[in-house]
C-alpha cells in the first residue's frame, strides 16, 4: 500500500477519497459496488436453477418460494426425456464439435498462409473480418429458401432440419473469428523452426502439421474453444433451419419457453443448468485469451 | 506442390465462405426484386422496387428501425459506464479476485436466447421475485406487469442485455487499464498530480482507443438484437418492442412475406454496414495497422 505505483494505482481504480487520512471511502465504495455487480449477476442465476429443482406448486405459489421445502429432480428427468432435451443435447454436442473441427482445420491453414506467405495481403483478412459485420438476419431468408427448396433440386442433399446443415452454416460464421485470431498468432510466433525444418528437408505442408501446429497449440485450443461457443449458444439460425429433427439447446428451451406460456418453467431451467455446465468449463478454460478472442485480436490481452 | 500451397491453404476456407455468404446474398438480391410470398402462389413476377416501398408504409417496420437505433445505444452506453467502474473496481488485486472474474465472465457463454428466458422468469408476475424485490427497497407494494407496462418492459429487456454485455466491455477495459505502465502514473505523482488529475489526464486518454474498439464491438452486435427479445417479449405487447432483426424475422418466417423480408434485410445490412464501416474505419486503427 505504500508503494508509489500501488498508491497511484488506487488513483486511477476507485476515485479515492482521503478523509482524515485513515477512513478510505474509495476502498468502501469499491467493494460495495462489486458486491452490488455480483448480486446483480447472481440473483437471476440463482433464480433460474432454485426453479430447475422446485415441484409444480412452489413455481406457481404467490408470494414466490426462494427456496422449496421439498427440492425434487422431476424437472431435469422431464426436460430431459420428454422435451426434446436429450435430443437437443445431443445434436448440440454433435453440431458444436464438427463446426469446432472444421473451423479450426480451415481456419487455422487459411490463417497460416496469410501469416507467413502474406497471402492475399490486408484485403483477404479484411474480407475475412467483414464477414463478422454482416447481420444474419441479411441471409437466413435466402439460405432457408437455399436449404429448404433447392438444395435438393440442385445438389442432391437435404440440409434444411439436417445437423449437417447447420454444421456447414455455422462453420462459415465461425471462420473469420478463427481465421483473424489465428492470423494473429502466427503473426507473432516466430518463423524459424518452421524455416529450420525446410531446410532439413520437410515440405510446406510438413512443417505446418509437425511444427506449426504443435506450436500454435494455445491459439488453437482458445480458437476452439471460441468457435464451439458460438455453435452451442447460436439460437437464429437453428431456430429457422432446425425445427423437428435438428433440435438445438437454444431451440428446446425458446420451445419450452415460448410456445407454452409458462408451464414449462421448471424443465426449462434444468435444461438450462445442464447446458451450462459445457459454457462454463470452456468460460473459464479460455479465459486468458478472453480479451484477444473477443476483439478478434485488436486489443491484446 | 510447395510453390502453390499457400492458395491450397486458403482456398477451402474461402470457398466455403464464398459458398454460404456471397451466393445467399445474390440470391437474395433477386428475390427483393420479384413477387416471392408463399402466401401468393408459386410464381415469381418481376415487381421493382414494390418490396422496399412495402417496408416504408409499414409504420412498424420505421419504428422498428428507431427503436433498433435507442435500444442499441442506451444498451452500450450502460454497459459502458457500469463495465468501465468495474474494471477500476477490479483493476488492483485483492483476496478472492479469481474467482470473481471467472464469476464475471459467466455471462459471455449463455445463449442469449436463454438469458430472456430466465429474465421473463424473474420478472413473470407474480410468480417471479422482481416485484418483491423493488417492495423493499420502495416503499409500499410494488405491483409492476413487467411484460405489459411501459416502460418497464423496454427496462427489463435493457437490463437483460446489460446482464449479459457488461463482462464483455469489463473484461476488454481491464485489460486496456492493465496495459498503462505504472512509470506513469508514477511521473504524475511526482508531478503532483491528484488522484483525478492522474485518472484524467494519464487513465483515460490512454485506455481510451480501447473503449473505443469494445464500444465499436458491442454497438455492430446490439443493433442485431433478436434472441432476448424473442424469449423474453416476442416483440409485444402488440409491436411495442420489434426491433428491426425481429421484424424481419416476422415478415419472412411468421407471415412469409419472403420477398417483403429480403428487401428490408438488404436496407438494414446497407444501413448497417455504412455505419460498421464508419465505426471500424475511425475506432479500430490498431487492427489495421496490425494487418
Amino acid at each position: 500500500m505504500t508503494s508509489v505505483p500501488e498508491r497511484s494505482r488506487d488513483a486511477a481504480g476507485a476515485t479515492r477519497v482521503v478523509r482524515g487520512g485513515r477512513f478510505r471511502v474509495g476502498g468502501v465504495v469499491r467493494f460495495v459496488f462489486i458486491g452490488v455487480y455480483v448480486a446483480f449477476l447472481l440473483l437471476p442465476l440463482y433464480w433460474m436453477a432454485v426453479t430447475s429443482i422446485k415441484s409444480q406448486d412452489d413455481q406457481l405459489s404467490d408470494p414466490p418460494v426462494w427456496f422449496p421445502s421439498d427440492p425434487t429432480s422431476v424437472n431435469f428427468a422431464d426436460a430431459l426425456n420428454r422435451f426434446n432435451g436429450w435430443k437437443g443435447l445431443q445434436n448440440s454436442l454433435i453440431i458444436a464439435l464438427v463446426t469446432t473441427v472444421l473451423a479450426v482445420a480451415l481456419g487455422t491453414t487459411a490463417a497460416y498462409s496469410m501469416a507467413r506467405f502474406r497471402t492475399g495481403g490486408k484485403h483477404l483478412a479484411f474480407w475475412f473480418l467483414s464477414q463478422r459485420l454482416m447481420p444474419p438476419i441479411a441471409v437466413i431468408i435466402p439460405i432457408f429458401l437455399l436449404y429448404s427448396r433447392y438444395s435438393e433440386e440442385w445438389f442432391g442433399v437435404t440440409l434444411i432440419d439436417t445437423r449437417i446443415g447447420l454444421i456447414l452454416l455455422y462453420t462459415v460464421f465461425a471462420l473469420p473469428f478463427t481465421v483473424w485470431m489465428m492470423y494473429a498468432y502466427f503473426r507473432q510466433m516466430p518463423a524459424e523452426l518452421e524455416e529450420a525444418a525446410l531446410v532439413d528437408g520437410c515440405s510446406r505442408l510438413q512443417a505446418l502439421l509437425k511444427i506449426a501446429w504443435p506450436l500454435a497449440a494455445p491459439g488453437i485450443v482458445s480458437a476452439a474453444a471460441f468457435a464451439f461457443i458460438f455453435a452451442w449458444t447460436e439460437f437464429l439460425f437453428a431456430q429457422v433451419l432446425g425445427r423437428s429433427e435438428a433440435v438445438t439447446v437454444p431451440v428446446a428451451l425458446a420451445g419450452m419457453i415460448t410456445f407454452f406460456q409458462g408451464n414449462l418453467y421448471g424443465q426449462a431451467s434444468a435444461l438450462t443448468v445442464v447446458s451450462l455446465v459445457p459454457a462454463v468449463l470452456l468460460g473459464i478454460l479460455v479465459q486468458r485469451h478472453l480479451v484477444r478472442g473477443l476483439t478478434l485480436g485488436a486489443v491484446q490481452g | 506442390m510447395d510453390r502453390h500451397i499457400r492458395w491450397l491453404l486458403v482456398t477451402p476456407a474461402v470457398l466455403i465462405v464464398i459458398a454460404l455468404t456471397i451466393f445467399p446474398l445474390g440470391f437474395s438480391l433477386w428475390v427483393s426484386f420479384v413477387q416471392y410470398d408463399f402466401t401468393l402462389g408459386p410464381e415469381h413476377p418481376w415487381v421493382g422496387l414494390d418490396n422496399f416501398v412495402e417496408n416504408w408504409k409499414d409504420p412498424v417496420w420505421r419504428a422498428s428501425l428507431w427503436r433498433t437505433v435507442w435500444f442499441s445505444l442506451s444498451m452500450v452506453a450502460i454497459e459502458l459506464v457500469l463495465g468501465m467502474l468495474l474494471a477500476l473496481a477490479m483493476l488492483r488485486p485483492f483476496r478472492g479476485r479469481r474467482a470473481l472474474m471467472t464469476l464475471f465472465v459467466i455471462p459471455l457463454f449463455i445463449s442469449p436466447v436463454v438469458v430472456g428466458g430466465f429474465f421473463d422468469l424473474f420478472v413473470r408476475r407474480p410468480y417471479g421475485i422482481a416485484n418483491q424485490l423493488a417492495s423493499w427497497v420502495w416503499p409500499g407494494t410494488v405491483t409492476i406487469d413487467f411484460s405489459n407496462d411501459s416502460p418497464w418492459l423496454y427496462i427489463v429487456l435493457i437490463i437483460a442485455d446489460v446482464w449479459q454485455w457488461t463482462p464483455f466491455m469489463f473484461i476488454i477495459i481491464l485489460a486496456g487499464l492493465a496495459a498503462i505502465p505504472d512509470t506513469l502514473y508514477e511521473a504524475a505523482d511526482l508531478d503532483g498530480a491528484k488522484p483525478r488529475q492522474s485518472f484524467l489526464f494519464v487513465t483515460l486518454p490512454l485506455v481510451l482507443p480501447v473503449v473505443l474498439i469494445a464500444v465499436t464491438f458491442r454497438l455492430i452486435d446490439a443493433a442485431k438484437l433478436f434472441d432476448i427479445i424473442f424469449s423474453l417479449t416476442r416483440g409485444g405487447p402488440g409491436t411495442d418492442t420489434y426491433t428491426t432483426s425481429y421484424y424481419l424475422y416476422q415478415q419472412g418466417f411468421e407471415f412469409f412475406h419472403l420477398g417483403q423480408g429480403t428487401a428490408g434485410a438488404w436496407m438494414f445490412m446497407i444501413m448497417l454496414t455504412f455505419v460498421s464501416y464508419w465505426l471500424v474505419r475511425r475506432l479500430l486503427k490498431p487492427l489495421e495497422e496490425a494487418a
